[in-house]
């Protein structure tokens, strides 16, 4: 393109800068339009079918909204089906129980790790790092006959401890880095003040991990919910078990468990998802933003 | 008052004691806060894991309490069928083949929305919901979509794009169901590379990209010289979390095809729950298991020694 002068260096591709702005904003516009269909249409499409009567799943052929006729709310009655009603209760306390079991242990912990010295200390956040490698199917099958002679098969206390169990690798790593960043003079000054050392840990430390304990709360969160593996193996009575082997045991067996009854069913476990998403992703971020695990 | 005295001397008792003990009270209350993690890793990881050699070395019908000894002949048998040799070749190609795809398109994620100023949070929103959706839910979805009858991706399968006949259930025919499990589960997975990815990207201050523009650079020289080389790490760390996670996967593919169609996408997860609960082969269905938990072990070793993730965090 000629000879160049100072003033115009070149850009990306050898072209001038104006057009390569240009040409970057409307490649950006783009992308974000692609993915955001690609993640966008999966969701929509399960939420307008939850809002369609049987028959229009059925006969209606495929439609991008319910027609007039076509619409309900009816599907979402199914969460007074007993069955899945049961399903999603006990998903729920699973879920709650392992964010707190997971809290809590991984607070203390991380507090161990991050202020008192003691031997082996890294050999411990190794050996942590190890539970990666344990997958889910390794640990189930053994877990089976183990809870079943500890009488933990098919209780939610059972599945609870695999989970938080699960969890922590992450979640210790994340508070034992998360509270080396809060300034120690703080928890000092504490101590010369008089406080005990639980004091100091209650009242200095712990207000200030808010930040890692909604991060690891979320993780906790997400492992629980959509667990189905341990869920599977250790929960094999119908009685307790959590929503993603119910609802799947539900469809294998019964043939009036309809597509769009399973649709309002999804969007159920979809929802908190969505309201964790947009209020704590930036804790989410946070979390993650651990170099190295 | 009174019983915060009695406290304290009982606290002080105790802290006599311990100082007269052979380990300092330091080293016991700092093994006392690491004591519950280790509690539960002895019952959910060590416990399970000899708990599944020592069965691996029995012949053990499901339903029936009684163990026979059989030695290590089900781990001859296991290196012996083929279904495990095609098993875990076929986990390799799913593992491979989710990874890449997942990394490129999370990568693809990350890059855009750290860069978009209109909706940001809201978009971000909605990308995350991905990954924090449940798997039931993303395989529901999935079943839902290519149904036969009623499914939209199907429909434009079959008839825009010709890919498959018109009553073919595509996670049905041993050519598409791998490929299609590999996509659904890319769906939600990605989002992991996004999240670790983004979070580095936010961590970049923006000083740098302003220095780079006052010395003439353009936007790749600023991709390649100053935004890659802080993802590069993470980007590692997601990576192989995420290859050891498709080699674990198990929920998503047992809920889209049972393993199926006969065997194709029976990885090793899927073909030792197959030989546990179908098969009624329990002893068998260990001796997979723990030649699985081998493999991510030496693979675990390979990792701390290649990256030492631990260095950056000790004090």
């Amino acid at each position: 393109m000629g000879t160049k002068t100072e003033s115009d260096r070149s850009g990306t591709f050898g072209l001038d800068f104006r057009t390569e702005d240009k040409l970057y904003r409307v490649a950006l516009g783009m992308s974000a339009f692609i993915f955001f269909v690609f993640i966008v249409f999966p969701i929509y499409w399960v939420f307008q079918s939850s809002l369609k009567t049987r028959n229009a799943i059925q006969t209606g052929g495929i439609t991008w909204f319910p027609s007039s006729e076509g619409f309900t709310l009816s599907n979402y009655e199914v969460l007074f089906n007993s069955d899945v009603g049961l399903y999603l209760l006990n998903s729920v306390i699973v879920t709650l129980g392992t964010v707190l079991s997971v809290i809590v242990i991984s607070l203390v912990a991380g507090y161990g790790l991050a202020r008192i010295q003691f031997n082996h200390k890294a050999n411990f956040a190794r050996f942590l790092l190890f539970g990666y490698m344990f997958s889910p199917i390794v640990l189930g099958l053994p877990l089976y006959l183990i809870w079943q002679d500890l009488g933990l098969l098919n209780t939610r206390i059972g599945l609870i401890i695999a989970l938080t169990a699960i969890s922590m690798p992450f979640s210790v790593w994340l508070m034992w880095k998360y509270i080396q960043t809060i300034p120690r003079a703080m928890e000092e000054s504490a101590w010369v003040a008089g406080a005990s050392r639980w004091r100091t840990f209650r009242d200095v430390v712990v207000p200030q991990t808010q930040p890692a304990m909604i991060a690891a709360a979320l993780f906790a969160f997400a492992l629980a919910w959509s667990d189905f593996t341990f869920a599977r193996i250790l929960l094999p009575q119908n009685s307790a078990t959590t929503f993603a082997p119910g609802i799947l045991r539900l469809i294998n067996q019964s043939y009036s468990f309809a597509w769009s009854d399973m649709m309002a069913a999804s969007m159920l476990m979809t929802i908190p998802p969505l309201l964790f998403a947009y209020f704590l992703q930036s804790y989410l971020l946070k979390g993650f933003q651990i170099r190295s695990l | 008052m009174a019983g915060e005295t009695i406290e304290r001397e009982d606290t002080r008792r105790i802290g006599s004691l311990l100082d007269r003990a052979p380990v300092d009270a330091e080293t016991l209350i700092g093994i006392g806060t690491i004591l519950p993690v280790i509690l539960l890793y002895l019952i959910i990881s060590i416990i399970p894991v000899g708990f599944a050699v020592w069965a691996s070395l029995h012949e053990i019908p499901l339903l029936n309490p009684n163990w026979t000894y059989i030695g290590l002949s089900n781990y001859a048998e296991v290196l012996r069928i083929d279904r495990f040799w095609a098993s875990l070749w076929r986990g390799v190609v799913f593992m491979v083949g989710s990874t890449l795809l997942q990394l490129v398109v999370g990568l693809w994620i990350a890059l855009t929305l750290n860069q978009i100023k209109v909706a940001q949070k809201l978009m971000t929103a909605v990308v995350f919901s991905a990954y924090l959706i449940p798997t039931i839910v993303v395989a529901l979805g999935g079943l839902f979509m290519f149904d036969t009858f009623v499914g939209v991706l199907h429909q434009i399968g079959s008839e825009t794009l010709g890919l498959w006949g018109e009553n073919t259930f595509a996670l049905g025919t041993h050519q598409w169901a791998m490929p299609l499990v590999v996509l659904i589960g890319s769906w939600k997975f990605s989002i992991f590379i996004t999240i670790f990815a983004l979070a580095q990207l936010r961590a970049i201050p923006m000083r740098f990209y302003e220095a780079a523009k006052i010395c003439g650079a353009n936007r790749w020289e600023m991709f390649r010289d100053i935004t890659l080389p802080r993802i590069q790490g993470v980007i590692l760390v997601a990576v192989l979390l995420r290859s050891i996670f498709m080699f674990n996967k198990f929920d998503l593919i047992w809920i889209l095809t049972n393993g199926g169609p006969g065997y194709a996408t029976t990885t090793l997860p899927v073909l030792a729950y197959r030989e546990a609960f179908e098969a009624a082969n329990y002893g068998l269905a260990n001796a997979i298991a723990v030649v699985m938990f081998v493999f991510l072990a030496l693979g675990g070793v390979a990792y701390f020694k290649v990256f030492n993730p631990s260095d950056e965090v000790e004090t």
